[in-house]
């Protein structure tokens, strides 16, 4: 209670005449369909993602995408009480980011379409009569103040936004200003904005932060702030949406700190998020979102009271990470004490060849994804198919390995690695904190920077940095940055050599009966998990041992293994944010990469689309390829990895062991 | 309720107070004011403009420096100071070399592709050419070294003339905040629809740099035009690859900037604030005159 509203939002406040017990937020019957020019997408997913046929229209790292034809959001309504902290849940596309969007305004001063229903904001109403349904203003940022919807400037000083992404959340290049900003855009004097600048980094115990250029800081640093900017204006809402989806276990609890904060100073919290343990103790109300359309509200008992499988038929991440942190540890137990190598060759000598068929795999596959949190089942599936056909591929020698590895930059930093080894077939955590260097490993691993000190050995040869360039390859995170064609195809054909033979050919028969397991079992799964894993199955035994008659053809049985052929002729850029990882994955695929990293690829993902994810993965380390995964994901990293390697606790040099 | 908090904000008052004294106490006696920054750029820009002799131009520079080097700046400052007078001693010498070379030498890259040209022309009659061309090569280390003291000259002219724009631009942005220029445009009464494309723009620099590594590293995971030389032999096509990707991401990028600044109420009409404080004192003012009058004088023609 120790924040006064401003004198700036105090003349906004007086138009809104708000009592302190009526709701903070209602919305009410109201429906959004997004214009077709901005979409309301992310930025992986312009349009027409989610009428593709496929049944692993994969959701993008900022979801929320729907078709322009369909409804955002139908005939919500929502009520949010002054004090309150509510998590709006729900699968990608479900219409809880377009919510948030209504809250803080942005819809439909921004975001255009038509809008229907009513909703009042801090007693600011956005008056269109229910069902009238007639579209929007083209509002303007200033010519909205004269018509009928809310201006979103009325409503900056009582709604703090924070948004998904912390590198483009920041208008300001230092830290200081970004704070002082929207006091300076409402007219605060410097005085004023000094002392509450001072404030807020007291608050929050920020102040380290101050004074410093954005760009340095660490991602969950960047939250944190951005917390703390959307509430420089004492807001009496803050709406967060998807805060988390790239941060660390530690900047989580930071977050969490800051929630705690906001929330016992009575302020409004609005989150929508995928990832729910992490503020779990917090929330007093969970509103579960389904195609546009509120499922269901649950009181915190309620929600906690509600078994983990049904979540997961929901498609939301669990509440409760312990059974997962479990998991972790037994991973990162066996193998990042011990001899890397040791324990995996000894792994992959005791398991029993099982021989596993394509179909039977994809059964295990479904079944693990269905009956849901068993971790040990889906872990025993994970790490089942190492055995199965390629088996003479994974001898001893390990793709990659290292040697008294140390990585860094020249002046700025330094950490000694762990001797590590990965083969063909292994899906390998790398988890830490960030400033770890996770990424500075995966660069080094990738040949993109030179080691420090240490080799790291291919195929048990010392390599130079040009030859791991040339073995291995690195999904960003941000795959707009790997996608260079003019359509999927050209795409894998691109560097090549001769583009001339990118005509399409028939599918081979090899790769049908995998199209049977595909449709036999989506129909089985909503989910469509298990797709990828029995058709990747299938490409996998077919792709190395058939020499295809040209490029094109390959092309497209390696399109087809990814699901992607029905897109081969579209622009990359028009795919979704999944559609862009696995074009990116067939390129590495492709070009004959054994080792293949991937940077937080299930960041913003629900539950559904890890799943999928992971799928996937097993299905690269199925066709022989060593799989790095660098991830915050604990559940991806227990479900799906076989080992973990913890940078955290992984001691430089301990041990010198290598096969 | 109110009496910690009042307290608290009191504390805080004081300790702002106490940077924002400690910031002017820094500001009169180490940096000149932001408008003061871009007053030098702009005679730096004059200078470049009027053609003031070596001499004149050489005071500047150094007026130009000094700022660069109370502020502490003394890497950067002996740096640009390195160059700015190796540059002058190579124009300097190139003249010197190039009127020792007498009235031959404006002719003389003229008269060696001549030689060269008739060398080839009577190439059939064979002893002679030999030792003519023992001569010739004889003259031509002569003239080529007059040569390279041309190409020196004009080179370090050249570059040397952009020297106090890179001087003072490299005082302006690397000793201010950009709250800083923010705060002295909306000063100087710069329209919002300026100011606010400029912290754009300087917001996307790094972005830009970052972005521009990641695309690179991904085109060397690719194999797309990879390599050092991959830019120069196929350029159109490695450029391509670039700004494509580069254009994307700034799109993106763009709208989430732009929403994030719209919920922070850069749309707010009426005045926008600036946390920091600026003003100009006495020394602005003085440096500014100090640094006007040999411009001056130089352009008039007295020094």
């Amino acid at each position: 209670m120790s924040f006064r509203p401003s004198e700036a939002s105090g003349e906004i406040l007086s138009r809104a005449a708000s009592s302190p017990s009526a709701p903070i937020v209602l919305i009410s019957d109201t429906s959004f369909r997004y214009a077709h020019d901005d979409a309301g997408a992310g930025p992986d997913n312009p349009s027409a993602d989610s009428a593709a046929p496929a049944p692993t229209g994969t959701a993008p790292s900022t979801p929320e995408s729907a078709a322009p034809s369909e409804l955002a959001l139908s005939h919500v309504n929502l009520t949010i009480r002054p004090g309150e902290t509510v998590m709006l849940c729900g699968q990608s596309g479900c219409g809880k980011t377009t919510v948030t969007r209504l809250v803080n305004g942005l819809i439909p001063n921004f975001f255009h379409g038509s809008l229907a229903g009513s909703q009042s904001v801090c007693g600011l109403t956005n008056g269109t009569p229910a069902g009238s349904g007639s579209p929007v203003s083209p509002g303007d940022a200033d010519s909205a103040a004269c018509t009928a919807p809310v201006p979103i400037e009325a409503l900056v000083p009582l709604v703090g936004s924070v948004f998904q992404n912390p590198k483009t959340q920041y208008f300001n290049a230092d830290t200081t200003s970004e704070l002082a900003f929207p006091c300076e855009n409402v007219g605060m004097e410097p005085a004023t904005i000094r002392a509450r600048v001072n404030d807020v980094a007291q608050r929050f115990n920020i102040g380290h932060l101050l004074d410093r250029s954005v760009f340095k800081l660490s991602g969950g640093e960047k939250q944190r702030l951005a917390v703390a900017a959307a509430t420089m204006l004492n807001p009496r809402v803050i709406v967060m949406d998807e805060p988390t989806s790239n941060l660390d276990a530690t900047a989580m609890r930071d977050l969490h700190d800051m929630v705690a904060a906001l929330k016992r100073d009575g302020v409004t919290v609005v989150i929508a998020e995928h990832r729910l343990a992490w503020c779990a103790d917090l929330v007093d109300r969970y509103v579960l979102f389904e195609n546009g359309a509120v499922a269901g509200e649950y009181t915190t008992a309620e929600f906690s009271a509600l078994p983990p499988q049904q979540l997961e038929s929901w498609g939301l991440r669990a509440l409760d990470l312990a059974p997962y942190r479990a998991a972790l540890r037994k991973k990162t137990g066996a193998t990042g004490v011990t001899p890397a190598g040791v324990t995996q060759s000894g792994a992959t000598s005791s398991a029993e060849p099982s021989g596993a068929a394509p179909s039977a795999k994809s059964l295990d596959a479904s079944t693990a994804s269905s009956t849901g949190p068993v971790i040990d089942s889906a872990s025993r599936h994970s790490s089942a198919p190492e055995t199965t056909h390629h088996s003479s591929n994974i001898n001893d020698v390990p793709i990659i390995a290292t040697r008294d590895l140390v990585v860094g930059y020249q002046r700025a930093f330094r950490r000694g690695v762990t001797d590590l080894a990965l083969r063909g077939g292994d899906i390998v955590g790398l988890m830490g904190r960030n400033g770890a260097g996770k990424s500075t490993l995966v660069r080094t691993l990738c040949g993109l920077q030179r080691p420090l000190g240490g080799q790291v050995l291919l195929h048990g040869k010392p390599a130079k940095p040009a030859a791991l360039t040339r073995a291995g390859f690195l999904v960003m995170q941000d795959v707009n940055y790997q996608l260079f064609a003019d359509s999927a195809r050209e795409e894998l054909l691109l560097g090549l050599g001769d583009a001339g033979d990118a005509i399409r050919q028939p599918v081979e028969v090899t790769v049908a009966p995998s199209n049977a397991v595909r449709s036999s079992s989506s129909s089985a799964t909503p989910l469509g998990v298990s797709v990828r894993g029995g058709i990747i199955g299938a490409s996998s035994s077919a792709t190395p041992h058939l020499h295809p008659a040209t490029l094109g053809e390959q092309a497209d049985r390696v399109l087809e293994s990814l699901d992607l052929l029905p897109f081969a002729e579209r622009h990359p850029m028009s795919l979704s944010g999944g559609q862009k990882q696995r074009l990116a994955i067939a390129s590495a695929i492709m070009c004959g990469k054994g080792l293949i990293v991937l940077d937080e690829p299930t960041s913003g993902l629900d539950r559904a689309h890890m799943m999928q994810v992971g799928t996937l993965l097993r299905g690269l380390a199925d066709q022989g390829k060593a799989v790095l995964v660098v991830t915050h994901d604990e559940e991806l990293a227990a479900l799906w990895c076989d080992r973990i390697i913890d940078l955290d606790g992984n001691a430089p040099a301990t041990n010198k062991e290598n096969s | 309720m109110t009496n910690p908090s009042s307290a608290s904000s009191a504390r805080a008052d004081s300790r702002a107070g106490s940077r924002s004294t400690s910031q002017r106490g820094t500001h009169s006696g180490v940096r000149l004011d932001p408008r003061a920054k871009l007053y030098l750029l702009l005679l730096a820009n004059l200078l470049l403009f009027f053609h003031v002799d070596t001499r004149g131009e050489a005071i500047m520079v150094a007026l130009f420096l000094l700022p660069l080097f109370v502020a502490g700046r003394w890497r950067n400052g002996l740096r640009l100071a390195v160059l700015y007078f190796a540059l002058l001693g190579l124009g300097l010498w190139s003249d010197a070399a190039t009127m020792s070379g007498s009235g031959g030498s404006g002719g003389s890259l003229i008269g060696m592709i001549g030689g060269g040209v008739t060398d080839t022309a009577a190439g059939s009659s064979g002893t002679t050419v030999a030792a003519e061309d023992v001569a010739a090569t004889a003259a031509s280390a002569t003239d080529a070294f007059v040569t390279a003291g041309h190409v020196a000259g004009l080179l370090s002219v050249g570059i040397r003339m952009m020297m106090p724009c890179l001087i003072t631009g490299a005082y302006a942005f690397t000793t201010t905040s950009i709250s800083e220029f923010v705060c002295a445009m909306r000063r100087m009464r710069v329209p919002e629809a300026i100011v606010i494309p400029c912290m754009v723009v300087i917001r996307f620099f790094p972005t830009i740099v970052h972005d521009y590594r990641q695309i690179r590293n991904a085109m060397a995971l690719r194999g797309i035009a990879a390599g050092r030389f991959a830019l120069v032999r196929h350029p159109v096509q490695s450029l391509e690859f670039i700004i494509v990707p580069l254009l994307m991401n700034a799109t993106f990028v763009s709208r989430d900037l732009s929403v994030a600044a719209l919920t922070k109420g850069l749309g707010i009409a009426g005045e926008h604030t600036c946390m920091t404080v600026i003003r100009m004192c006495w020394f602005d003012w003085a440096y500014m005159a100090v640094c006007t009058a040999p411009l001056a004088l130089a352009i008039g023609g007295v020094l």
